[in-house]
């Protein structure tokens, strides 16, 4: 396993990295925001598992709310794990790419 | 069925964290409908999955606190269980030197882990007063009544097991079922009591304001404890091997031995240089104020 924990490019805690770089977003808008750019549909066990997880390990962190609907932002440690993690996919993506002869990088 | 039944998965932890969120969550993804088996399915495997990585980190948080205590537990209790029936074993005149060292081996690793468990009580002394002043008593009762009350059979069977040898010749101590369950009834009691007195110590250890210098000393009072402790084994199953003048005891006290020799240095390296830190750190706070 990477030492950021974060294995596949569909693992949810990754989804969730990803989709907090752009800004805080609360558990309804993180699960369609990951629905929207990776087609993949996260219940709610499976969102706020990866969720307590991601708090544990300072990933990510929660903001102050009144409401009900917590927003969670992507920590400096969370930022430099989906940046390793990322990298170490691309550097897969792009020799497979270049062995299929679909990427002359 | 309602969505804030189906928080009834998760531990209670976990739902004081986070189930208002989770429950706003469902609330949104439900839009105003009933809950899907699908959704039920998600909720009910994620609190699961909670329970279960709550669990293992309970589990690994007591295994590392109770791991030295029950260490000597299990080694201690066994070995004293078996003691009365192991004496009662003679021997021809010419072995009974290796039977004696053996044994003296023996008394001598109880004898100095009893002496390191002491000291680090004396230690802890201080402390444990103020504690004791503080009105800490109620915290800690509880948990010295179970002690106490398991060393009563404890104490018990080990009196009625030196007893039974002393009104019985070998042949019939070797024969008498009596006279082995007693020897497993006296081993659980002294598991249970040596147990349930490291718990008690443990549980009072976290309310103790220790001095710095008593601080730096724990971590290696409790490795040398270990050692001596460790070396218990060694030292019975070389006292079994010249009792039953047995070639696999010995090559396995030997064994043993060695284990011990290579596996406590480092545990030993380990407490000076944590109690070296923590001097360190406490000199440099006192520097700083």
């Amino acid at each position: 396993m990477a030492p950021s924990g974060l294995r596949k490019a569909n693992d949810p805690p990754l989804l969730i990295l990803v989709s907090l770089a752009d800004g805080p977003k609360h558990g309804h808008a993180l699960a369609k925001d990951i629905e929207d750019f990776a087609g993949v549909k996260l219940g709610p066990g499976a969102l706020y598992g990866a969720i307590t997880r991601l708090v544990e390990r300072g990933l990510i962190e929660p903001l102050g709310s009144d409401d009900r609907r917590r927003p969670y932002r992507i920590t400096p440690p969370g930022s430099a794990a989906l940046a390793g993690a990322l990298a170490d996919m691309r550097r897969v993506t792009r020799a497979g790419l270049a062995r299929l002869g679909l990427d002359p990088a | 069925m309602k969505p804030a039944r189906l928080l009834r998965w998760y531990p209670r932890t976990w739902r004081e964290r986070y189930g208002e969120e989770l429950l706003a969550l469902i609330q949104d993804t439900l839009d105003e409908g009933r809950p899907t088996w699908r959704l039920r399915l998600s909720v009910a495997w994620g609190g699961l999955r909670e329970r279960a990585h709550q669990a293992a980190q309970a589990g690994t948080a007591a295994a590392k606190r109770a791991s030295l205590g029950w260490l000597i537990t299990v080694t201690a209790a066994p070995v004293l269980g078996n003691l009365p029936w192991n004496l009662k074993a003679t021997l021809p005149p010419a072995r009974v030197w290796q039977k004696t060292a053996a044994f003296d081996a023996l008394v001598g690793a109880f004898a100095i882990t009893g002496v390191l468990v002491l000291a680090s009580g004396l230690v802890a002394a201080p402390a444990f007063i103020a504690f004791l002043r503080e009105a800490g008593w109620p915290k800690i009762r509880r948990r010295v009544a179970w002690a106490a009350g398991a060393a009563v059979p404890a104490g018990g069977g080990l009196a009625g097991l030196f007893l039974g040898q002393r009104s019985m010749s070998s042949a019939q101590l070797s024969h008498s079922w009596a006279y082995a369950i007693g020897v497993v009834a006296t081993t659980v009691a002294l598991v249970a009591a040596f147990g349930l007195w490291a718990s008690a110590a443990t549980a009072t250890a976290k309310h103790l304001k220790l001095a710095t210098r008593a601080r730096a000393a724990q971590p290696l009072l409790a490795a040398v404890t270990l050692t001596a402790a460790l070396t218990i084994v060694p030292a019975n199953l070389l006292w079994l091997a010249a009792i039953q003048s047995s070639l696999a005891w010995l090559v396995v006290g030997v064994a043993n031995l060695a284990l011990v020799g290579f596996v406590t240095p480092r545990r030993i390296g380990w407490a000076v240089r944590r109690s070296r830190r923590l001097r360190t750190a406490a000199s440099r706070r006192t520097t700083h104020h």
